[in-house]
């Protein structure tokens, strides 16, 4: 049975379009939904997870409407983009409370919750409240408190904006072990490095469309084309520049307050001489993002805007 | 990490939704804000002692203090939660909306009404009088009446909830409850005041009625609101 099949499901806010006229079938595995911010990862994801409603056209998750299906629900796992959750409570006790409204008898939700916990690596931090954790621990509870249920099909938006490279790469491993374990899991990102990460199979996503769907080795040809910015929020931002100023791959460094904003053409080598760099000069990396100006740019360019220059 | 799923009952929906309300509530500074607001008329009591005004003036404090505890505990409540996007976490679950609203209500609402009822029982202590059982059974049903306008009105208008059920509740409801027209039969003020006797001897049967009724409606508006809210 196919997860999820969208068939011409448009959502406007208002005035505002969020997907238009959007036909696509999901039949499992990992997905990534790529797309610069405001192309309508959010709204679809939003549509698939039941917490809204298309405008127009029909949107299932194994056959059924999840906006009005409350059944369908208990198979769903989503991972909010936005970070504020009840942050007065501790991590243990979120995951908790979110596994029993999920349908996990309250006998075990302490258990499930600590074991869910446990697989995003948060096991230490289990009894502290979310209000001091950070943007990467913040990530991973997101996380755990959406698989408590284990649920089948699970939505994650954005899961790696923002997190530093160590939790970005634990994340990635546990995603990865979801989808081995036979999970469908959709994955949002503006960053084709991330999603890369994970899948090779990604559905490109912009100003509300479907541009394409299928391997991402094309798409990566293109946007490889285009420099690529990394922005790290560091200790020691001048130290971080001076160590990977030198490489042929980069085209352009320049400073932030507290960050440096680094333009490559190989992001590859790029993110790992970034790591290197951390653990070489014992650099406290805050944030590492990736804004999303070039890949805006590389979509116009695949929409014909840009083509025609 | 294969935790059996099914799907959870209303009863239990509500229970850990009740449960986490309080611990956020215990852990938060609306608690002892509200528990402050509260004792304004036991502090009106002993501090005017022998003022010939002062009866009026309790009077007057205590359903202000009725109008201002619902909003502060609920309506933020409830407004906080679809303004901060965390009912993403809840609707996505396989939970019926509404025991959103049922579950902040069985948290909330008693606390605003022990908290009321303890400041004027501390009130009429500090007079050297008993309260009326009458008259507390007027304030509890007023606080819950008003704690459903305040969840209403949250659902409404998310992030001004709270500051609109005050605005509505203070000014409109008190202004309309003290119109001599049958428009006051409208207030919960006007009820409430009917209904713990102030005005003398009353049949208690029409304001039970007015308020279940004005509390019913908002309830339903609360209920078709969240059924439909798109975040």
């Amino acid at each position: 049975m196919n997860v999820v099949v969208a068939d011409n499901v448009s959502k406007w806010y208002g005035h505002v379009l969020g997907v238009s006229d959007v036909s696509w079938t999901l039949k499992g595995g990992i997905v990534g939904l790529l797309g610069p911010n405001g192309a309508g990862k959010s709204t679809l994801i939003k549509m698939m997870s039941g917490l809204l409603s298309p405008s127009r056209g029909t949107l299932t998750v194994f056959g059924r409407n999840p906006f009005d299906d409350v059944e369908i629900r208990r198979l769903i796992g989503y991972a909010p983009e936005h970070e504020k959750t009840w942050d007065e409570l501790t991590a243990l006790e979120l995951v908790t409370a979110m596994g029993e409204l999920a349908g996990v008898p309250r006998n075990r939700s302490r258990e499930a919750a600590r074991a869910s916990l446990a697989q995003m690596g948060m096991s230490y931090a289990e009894n502290r409240r979310v209000k001091g954790f950070s943007k990467g621990m913040r990530q991973r509870t997101k996380l755990a408190t959406a698989t408590v249920h284990d649920p089948t099909f699970i939505l994650l938006d954005e899961p790696l904006t923002g997190v530093d490279p160590k939790a970005r790469i634990d994340i990635v491993e546990q995603i990865k072990k979801l989808g081995e374990a036979g999970k469908t899991i959709v994955i949002s990102s503006h960053v084709l490095y991330e999603i890369e990460a994970l899948t090779t199979e990604i559905v490109v996503i912009y100003r509300g469309q479907v541009l394409a769907e299928g391997n991402v080795y094309e798409i990566r040809k293109l946007i490889d084309r285009h420099p690529h910015r990394i922005r790290i929020e560091c200790d020691k931002p001048r130290l971080m520049a001076a160590t990977i100023a030198s490489e042929d791959h980069v085209a352009r460094i320049g400073f932030e307050r507290g960050a440096v904003l680094i333009e490559t053409r190989d992001p590859d080598r790029c993110y790992e001489q970034i790591g290197e760099a951390v653990l070489a000069q014992q650099i406290a990396v805050s944030t590492l993002t990736s804004p999303d100006n070039n890949l805006g740019a590389v979509f116009e360019y695949l929409t014909g805007d840009g083509g025609q220059r | 990490m294969s935790a059996q799923r099914e799907i959870p009952s209303v009863t239990a929906v509500i229970a850990t939704l009740f449960g986490v309300t309080w611990k956020r509530l215990l852990r938060g500074r609306a608690l002892w804000v509200c528990a402050l607001i509260a004792a304004l008329p036991a502090l009106i009591a002993f501090g005017l002692k022998g003022n010939r005004d002062m009866q009026e003036m309790l009077h007057f404090a205590q359903f202000r203090v009725m109008a201002l505890l619902p909003p502060i505990f609920i309506a933020s409540s409830v407004g906080e939660e679809i303004e901060d996007r965390t009912i993403t976490y809840l609707w996505s679950r396989p939970l019926a909306r509404w025991t959103l609203i049922v579950g902040k209500l069985a948290a909330l609402a008693p606390v605003a009404i022990a908290l009321l009822l303890g400041g004027w029982i501390l009130a009429s202590v500090a007079q050297g009088k008993q309260p009326t059982p009458q008259e507390l059974l007027a304030f509890a049903s007023g606080t819950l009446a008003i704690s459903m306008i305040a969840a209403g009105i949250a659902t409404l208008v998310p992030r001004q909830g709270m500051s609109l059920s005050i605005i509505y509740l203070v000014i409109i409801d008190a202004t309309m409850g003290a119109i001599p027209a049958s428009l006051r039969d409208m207030s919960v003020t006007r009820q409430v005041w009917l209904l713990s006797g102030l005005e003398g001897p009353t049949d208690l049967v029409k304001p039970v009625i007015t308020l279940a009724v004005i509390a019913a409606v908002w309830l339903s508006i609360a209920f078709a609101r969240v059924r439909r809210l798109e975040t």
